[in-house]
């Protein structure tokens, strides 16, 4: 009977961390996509590197561990990550890769000097705070799921709003500049966006590993589909995969981190979808080929 | 809008510069409205930005811009834009009809989505380009030439009064070349004025009434007959016009 009621108890997180998972692999999977035809993959890279000092400095400031003030933290580093980089490559003559690097590795390593402090100061309260490092799903609780779906859900919807502006902003910038959509703002606004589906994600996959949440389900979904709107769509789903499985698979062994766990679950969907994918896949870019070579053996050999 | 004596275009002591290099230098170019102008110059004479300028796309270090005697931001709706086709990724998931409905956004306003006008301009503007059996295809499947002719497409169903190309020639095949040079003479028939950056100066007497020559400065802008002489081409590129006979 004991035995019964630890199962369903067990089955009962594990189905709220899967939710939570899932939650956020759409989040990311989805905003990602803008990402990665950006071709700023690497920036969500730095903004979840940057993001971690404001974790730190959120507890120190606060002695709180509630999510909702440690993901603000974590949003407003991140955020002033991002702004630090755009001024960057603006006002000196620091290329954007350069910028990009030096940004995430000194907010990185001061984050970690501060949650080394943390550790120091031997409050009680820290433990958990370095699972923001490489994610732990088991420490996802309803609450987190709360703020992950009401944060990801005003993400999502004002990416749907503003669809058809966002669209020509990452299709052709220099003619959406000409009829008058504020770039700016705009790119302001799809940064912020990233920001915030990053900053979801660092509990369950860490600040290390976040930016393949942005990466790996929008480039598995460009293999499927020619239409952005199905490639929004099937990232999402790519991410709500990967993040679903890597957290069940991470939850059922104790001490294995989450992130690298539900990174190796979007990379099995990336090389699936790498070398199957039709038109785009591997496999069908060899039978596309030796059918052509074949085709131009008969055509020359009738003369 | 449409006054008596105005200019389609003035551009008035323009000079813009990147970083502490002048890219172009006190410009002054007027357009009167109708006609259809080509800039030329050698590679790097600004012909680009010009044009980016016009739109409000690059900061003027100095000088302005006026369409029809207004600033740009309040006449964005009556012009139309070409930019270079090698200037997005024609990777982009979407296909044709998507990219030229593009062209209804500005006058669709923040928000509110495309629905069959928008459909039907846009399939309006691909039969004037000769792509309608193209639209549903994707565009990283589409020749050079068949990427501009989208590009033009957006841009006549932005239906402007001004437009503004930039290099629309730019590697297309001669078909290609040919039905574009017979849309700009359809466009300043109904009296819209076109500004080409152009490159082939051997077709400019062929398909343009007027003529800009850029080099950093305006050398000479004016009717074609008039401005197009070996010695206004001589100043705009220097010693490097062995290759060109101007006295065809």
């Amino acid at each position: 009977m004991e035995n019964l009621s630890t199962l369903i108890h067990l089955d009962y997180t594990l189905m709220i961390v899967a939710i939570g998972a899932a939650l956020l692999g759409t989040v990311s999977g989805a905003l990602g996509t803008y990402a990665v035809l950006r071709r700023q993959s690497l920036l969500g890279d730095a903004i979840s590197h940057a993001a971690l000092p404001g974790i730190a400095i959120a507890f120190l400031l606060t002695g709180s561990k509630t999510p909702l003030i440690l993901v603000l933290g974590a949003a407003i580093a991140g955020w002033l990550g991002t702004l630090l980089i755009m001024s960057i490559v603006r006002l000196t003559r620091i290329k954007y890769d350069s910028a990009l690097a030096i940004v995430l590795s000194t907010f990185f390593g001061f984050g970690l000097v501060l949650h080394t402090l943390i550790q120091r100061t031997g409050n009680a309260n820290q433990a958990g705070l370095d699972t923001f490092l490489f994610g732990q799903a088991a420490t996802i609780l309803e609450r987190d799921v709360l703020t992950i779906g009401i944060l990801g859900g005003i993400a999502l919807i004002v990416m749907l709003v503003f669809w058809k502006e966002l669209k020509l902003l990452v299709f052709d910038e220099g003619f959406a500049a000409s009829i008058g959509l504020p770039i700016r703002t705009l790119d302001v606004l799809l940064t912020s966006l990233l920001v915030i589906a990053i900053v979801l994600g660092l509990q369950a996959v860490g600040a290390v590993l976040m930016s393949a949440m942005l990466v790996a389900p929008a480039v598995a979904a460009r293999q499927w589909t020619n239409r952005l709107r199905l490639m929004v769509f099937l990232a999402a789903c790519f991410g709500a995969l990967a993040g679903m499985s890597g957290t069940i698979i991470s939850s059922t062994a104790s001490r294995i981190p989450t992130g690298p766990t539900i990174v190796l679950c979007a990379t099995v969907i990336v090389g699936i979808s790498i070398t199957f994918a039709p038109n785009r896949g591997l496999v069908w870019d060899r039978i596309r080929q030796q059918r052509h070579r074949r085709n131009l053996k008969m055509e020359t050999s009738r003369y | 809008m449409e006054t008596a004596g105005s200019k389609a275009i003035e551009v008035t002591d323009l000079t813009v510069a990147y970083q502490d290099k002048p890219v172009l230098w006190d410009i002054d170019l007027d357009v009167p409205p109708g006609v259809l102008l080509s800039i030329v110059g050698p590679n790097g004479a600004g012909k680009t930005t010009l044009i980016k300028a016009i739109l409000g796309l690059v900061r003027p270090a100095a000088g302005k811009v006026l369409i029809y005697d207004k600033p740009y931001e309040a006449q964005r709706r009556i012009v139309g834009y070409v930019p270079q086709r090698g200037s997005v990724d024609w990777d982009f998931p979407t296909n044709v009809l998507d990219v030229v409905m593009m062209g209804r956004y500005g006058a669709l306003g923040w928000v509110r989505r495309s629905g069959r006008r928008e459909r039907d301009l846009a399939m309006q503007a691909l039969e004037k380009v000769g792509m309608e059996a193209y639209a549903t295809r994707q565009i990283s499947q589409l020749s050079g030439g068949q990427q501009q002719r989208v590009f033009l497409a957006r841009a006549l169903v932005q239906d402007a009064t001004v437009y503004l190309m930039d290099e629309p020639f730019q590697g297309v095949d001669a078909t290609t070349e040919r039905a574009i040079v017979t849309l700009l003479q359809e466009l300043r028939a109904n009296g819209k004025t076109v500004v080409v950056v152009h490159h082939d100066l051997q077709t400019v007497t062929d398909y343009f009434d007027w003529v800009m020559l850029l080099n950093i400065r305006r050398i000479a802008s004016g009717p074609v007959d008039e401005t197009f002489t070996p010695d206004n081409l001589r100043e705009t590129y220097g010693g490097r016009l062995a290759f060109m006979q101007t006295d065809k």
